[in-house]
């Protein structure tokens, strides 16, 4: 009897090893073929191509040349246009998400309830800079330039906490994408070139609207590459509520440097079918 | 062991791919929903411009020798 069951298990132990190996052969068929095989496309219609050419000039033959021709530009075209490095969308998701959940878990924990507060370049030592004021209790809660200047993590008067804003990175790209300093421009600057850079520039969205209107101000981004992202926020209540997905928080960065006021997320929503974002935000008058 | 194609075959070649090209670059423009495509628009931009010329040369070409002929 013992004799059956060691056997059995033996059978048992061969058969998950041999089912592991196959699961390990077949992931890596899976990665393969999700691998985009255009350079190998692009040296093979080059190959042909100038293959094709040879033969036109050895028959004299029209056709070939203009075969041999087509060949050779698509394949060099192919090669040429490549991307020279992409990231899957799914791994940029996966890295940022991480980070978002450490701040929401942080300040579910120390119980900051109120509203974040972005502040403009002045009360801040660089221009590039950037914090993000989450209030302990309240609304539109704006510390003194001074508290906030000593660069302290913690506020006492207003009790609250100071942060580095997730779209710190984004919005100072986007002033290097576009050669300017928001902080020297203005708001009607931000309305004209912003949605040109997100959708031509950075092809980040397929359309981006700006409507200001008695200090608050409508954003709508349709098609955007984050909006995987800004659902997955939405479940962080900190996050999407106050400090906003690094795609909010990087406009609502721009508007506090270029209206040098502070600026409050009031509210992000998706549309019915998820791929439009709407987010409202308010420059806070001092 | 002579190339078969004369001057104005690559004109018309050129021709062809410019057309194919200028209405590939309209249709990946991220205003149509192409967002997600990976390939390097700028560049794509660049070779279509480039080829857009030599079509323009090829033509101004064509015309300059209508003209001394006549």
């Amino acid at each position: 009897m013992s004799e059956d069951s060691e056997s059995n298990v033996r059978l048992l132990v061969e058969r998950v090893q041999r089912l592991e190996e196959e699961n390990e052969k077949l992931r890596l068929e899976l990665w393969r073929l999700k691998r985009k095989p255009s350079r190998v496309v692009g040296y093979m219609l080059l190959l042909l191509g100038a293959l094709s050419l040879i033969l036109s000039t050895s028959f004299s033959s029209l056709t070939f040349a203009f075969i041999g021709l087509g060949l050779t530009f698509w394949g060099a075209l192919l090669l040429y246009i490549r991307p020279v490095r992409y990231v899957k969308q799914i791994l940029l998701d996966s890295t940022v998400i991480s980070t978002l959940t450490a701040i929401d878990r942080v300040l579910t924990e120390l119980k900051y309830e109120g509203k974040a507060v972005y502040l403009p370049p002045r009360y801040l030592r660089e221009v590039r800079g950037g914090t993000v004021f989450i209030p302990f209790e309240g609304a539109n809660v704006v510390p003194p330039v001074e508290e906030v200047s000593e660069e302290r993590v913690f506020l006492r008067n207003p009790n609250g906490i100071c942060l580095t804003p997730p779209g710190l990175g984004l919005v100072n790209m986007y002033e290097e994408e576009l050669g300017v300093v928001f902080a020297r421009v203005d708001l009607n600057y931000l309305v004209n070139n912003l949605p040109r850079l997100f959708v031509e520039g950075l092809e980040a969205a397929e359309n981006l609207e700006f409507d200001v209107e008695n200090g608050v101000v409508r954003v709508k981004l349709a098609g955007s590459v984050y909006v995987s992202l800004c659902r997955e926020a939405v479940n962080l209540s900190k996050v999407c509520r106050s400090i906003g997905c690094p795609l909010c928080s990087s406009i609502a960065c721009a508007l506090a440097r270029a209206s040098g006021k502070p600026v409050v997320i009031e509210k992000c929503v998706f549309s019915e079918d998820g791929r439009t974002i709407e987010a409202c935000y308010r420059i806070l008058k001092e | 062991m002579a190339f078969p194609m004369s001057f104005w075959d690559i004109g018309l070649w050129i021709s062809v791919i410019t057309i194919v090209l200028l209405i590939t670059l309209e249709l990946t423009t991220p205003y149509s929903g192409q967002v997600n495509l990976a390939i390097e628009r700028r560049r794509l931009r660049q070779v279509a411009l480039i080829l857009t010329i030599i079509f323009m040369l090829t033509v101004a070409i064509r015309i300059y020798e209508i003209l001394t002929k006549a």
